[in-house]
């Protein structure tokens, strides 16, 4: 591997300390008490730290529920994104049907159309069907996904036809292909979709918070919000920041174990 | 055995069946954050402390002196309406409901909420029960359409030994000027004295703030803010002259500079200046500070109501309330709902060690509410306390617009005139694009 030039270098280490430093302020933040950041937030750099803010939203009873609740919806949206997409890109890239061109027209159309626009119609839709504080109401609005329909498309397309022929020759049927040919060969195309799927879901506010109204069925953005007492930047500025690092330890895990498929995405390199 | 086991786990789920289904369910809804960690369980009233503390305790409390209600309990992220619309619309509202006194006009006026006369009675409280200003926030069209539950507005919180060393104090109290004038005298004797500013200002991204100051200082001069639901009137020679004095103490230094609400509390809480004017809610924690040898406020805290500089004595408040969204509810709810409203008007005195005001006037005449540290000194504000008109709805986002246009001229960034006449001509386009 070749070393960078050391000007670079040194450039590259003062960008990393300028986007790591508010993390490191958040982090130390959430070991202080809130009393003593009241008098001084510059004391976050000193000791004494405690960890009684942990132990504060350890002890709220629903915190476990509000983490389970996350992982179900999040889990959920992505396993049903993940199938949804792939057989949508599967139908549009390789199937010849009629409408195929419009339909697809239609579905990057979507991408168009911005959340807030739809979400009333969308609230009185899933109150008609009692979906509201159900999982199905949490999970099925992420299911709809024109840009992983557009991703896993173009990837489709990206695969030799001839693969098709070869195992269509030898008998397979639509989804033997789909399945056991096809499928296989898009594992990095799926694994950066799902990871971002599951970072979009994990991070979602705005729908669980007019979805999900009662206490157990908060998504844990939610409920960790409804924790704050007004004026939390002044009076519980620890325990927020601790609210911070605790909601964003299951995105980092996931940015650990999926780092190669998430620069890869955004580096424009996920579709071949 | 599996036979026996099998009968015995029916009648278990049997049993919690019947007890689940004996009692009566009521959803209440409220913010103030979440506590249970420090509260979970506790019923003991007296030792709790903070708004979300007290009130997870009195909860409690209920719950256990009455076995035969079940209070399902909703804590919403602040301050809680777009759930309560979500709610709303998808036709499940809960019981009961803490909402601002100033956000009620926004779902009253639609018809979203019951009207609440007919069941204060049966809880055994009457409109005459209410101080004046807990009774202006819920009286709309003529009915009560919550229980007020308190009174906050903005106080002078000073720092007494500051204000001793500049020789403003006589009798053991602040002396706090009676003219704007007299304001600025009093600013350039502290100035001379301590070295430091007079008034701490949260003057960056606390729109509330400006607010509070002008709508004091206007009513206090009897000026009609709002003269009719779809208009301001902000653009005057009296509004001019309020903000215009406030931009002064910030180019003369009299004031701290570009501070936000965190910045000017710790300011203050360390001794940075003389006089913070901010809300009845952060009453407890500069006196916890003020009982801290040590601090700069130890023994050196006094909080009072907004002097008057113009006109009359007046203040701004707003207040919470207990509301009813409309949905049907079973007989034994409404019964269930009067004896939870009867609970909480008895404990108003409890509440009110957050530092607010009571909503009820035997607690503000009560000698444990006057023994409360500095309590006697503020309780006037019970009685001038002054909202806006019940017709005026959208009132918080009102505030958001007035209070970015206040920030700009306070500091500079934008003349004092323009700025009030950008504010007005805001309001009335967002009035104007109302339903």
């Amino acid at each position: 591997m070749r070393r960078l030039p050391w000007p670079a270098m040194i450039a590259v280490l003062v960008g990393a300390a300028i986007m790591v430093a508010p993390l490191l302020w958040t982090l130390l933040l959430s070991f202080k008490s809130n009393s003593e950041l009241m008098r001084d937030s510059a004391t976050a750099f000193a000791a004494p730290y405690t960890v009684e803010n942990y132990t504060a939203i350890f002890s709220g009873s629903l915190v476990p529920r509000w983490l389970l609740n996350s992982l179900i919806v999040s889990l959920g949206t992505t396993a049903g994104v993940l199938v949804l997409c792939s057989l949508a890109g599967y139908g549009f890239a390789r199937l010849e049907f009629p409408s195929r061109r419009t339909l697809f027209a239609l579905v990057l159309l979507g991408l168009a159309i911005p959340e807030q626009a739809v979400i009333l119609p969308r609230h009185q839709v899933f109150a008609a069907l009692h979906l509201h504080n159900t999982y199905p109401g949490l999970i099925l609005p992420g299911l709809v996904a024109p840009f992983g329909v557009f991703f896993m498309t173009q990837y489709f397309r990206a695969i030799p036809k001839e693969l098709d022929e070869a195992a269509l020759l030898d008998g397979a049927s639509h989804f033997t292909l789909f399945w056991k040919v096809l499928l296989p060969l898009t594992i990095p195309a799926q694994a950066t979709l799902g990871v971002f799927t599951f970072l979009g879901s994990w991070n979602d506010y705005w729908w669980p918070l007019i979805s999900a109204t009662t206490s157990d069925r908060y998504t844990l953005t939610v409920g960790l919000a409804s924790s704050q007492m007004n004026y939390a930047q002044t009076s519980g500025l620890g325990y927020l920041m601790a609210q911070a690092v605790l909601a964003s330890i299951p995105i980092l895990i996931v940015y650990v174990v999926f780092q190669k498929q998430i620069v890869r995405a955004m580096a424009g390199n996920g579709v071949r | 055995m599996r036979y026996w086991l099998a009968i015995l786990l029916a009648a278990a789920a049997l049993a919690g069946c019947s007890s689940r289904a004996d009692r009566t369910e009521i959803v209440i809804q409220r913010f103030f954050g979440e506590c249970a960690a420090l509260y979970g369980t506790s019923t003991d009233i007296s030792s709790a402390d903070t708004e979300c503390g007290i009130l997870t305790t009195l909860i409690n409390k209920f719950g256990v002196e009455n076995p035969d209600i079940h209070l399902k309990l909703n804590v919403v992220a602040w301050p809680g309406y777009p759930q309560l619309s979500a709610q709303i619309a998808a036709g499940d509202p809960p019981d009961l409901v803490t909402m601002h006194q100033s956000v009620i006009a926004d779902y009253q006026r639609r018809g979203l909420l019951e009207p609440m006369d007919l069941m204060l009675a049966r809880a055994r409280i009457g409109r005459g029960d209410f101080t004046l200003a807990g009774e202006r926030g819920v009286l709309k069209a003529g009915r009560l359409y919550g229980m007020p539950w308190d009174t906050i507005g903005g106080l002078f919180h000073v720092n007494t030994a500051l204000m001793a060393k500049a020789g403003l104090m006589k009798g053991g109290r602040p002396i706090l000027p009676a003219s704007p004038q007299e304001l600025v005298a009093q600013a350039q004797r502290f100035g001379a004295a301590t070295g430091k500013p007079y008034l701490i200002q949260a003057q960056v991204n606390d729109p509330a703030t400006h607010v509070r100051n002008l709508y004091t200082y206007l009513m206090a001069q009897d000026e009609v803010i709002f003269p009719d639901a779809r208009h301001i009137r902000l653009d005057t020679p009296k509004a001019r002259e309020i903000v215009g004095f406030f931009h002064t103490l910030y180019v003369r230094g009299l004031s701290t500079r570009d501070q936000d609400f965190s910045g000017a509390t710790q300011s203050f809480m360390n001794g940075d200046g003389g006089i913070f004017p901010v809300g009845t809610w952060m009453i407890g924690p500069y006196d916890k500070e003020a009982q801290q040898p040590g601090r700069p406020l130890y023994r050196g805290y006094a909080v009072l109501p907004y002097p008057r500089l113009w006109g009359h004595d007046a203040a701004f408040v707003d207040g919470h309330a207990w509301v009813m969204p409309k949905r049907p509810r079973s007989a034994a709810q409404q019964a269930a709902i009067a004896r939870f409203l009867g609970f909480l008007a008895a404990h108003n005195f409890d509440w009110t060690r957050t530092g607010h005001l009571p909503a009820f006037k035997a607690v503000l005449a009560m000698p444990a509410f006057r023994a409360l540290p500095h309590r006697a000194d503020i309780a006037a504000m019970a009685a001038t306390g002054e909202q806006l008109p019940d017709y005026v709805a959208r009132q918080s986002a009102i505030q958001g617009l007035i209070g970015e246009e206040l920030e700009a001229a306070i500091s500079g960034q934008k003349p004092v005139g323009r700025a009030l006449a950008d504010a007005e001509r805001r309001v009335n386009e967002l009035l104007a694009e109302m339903l």
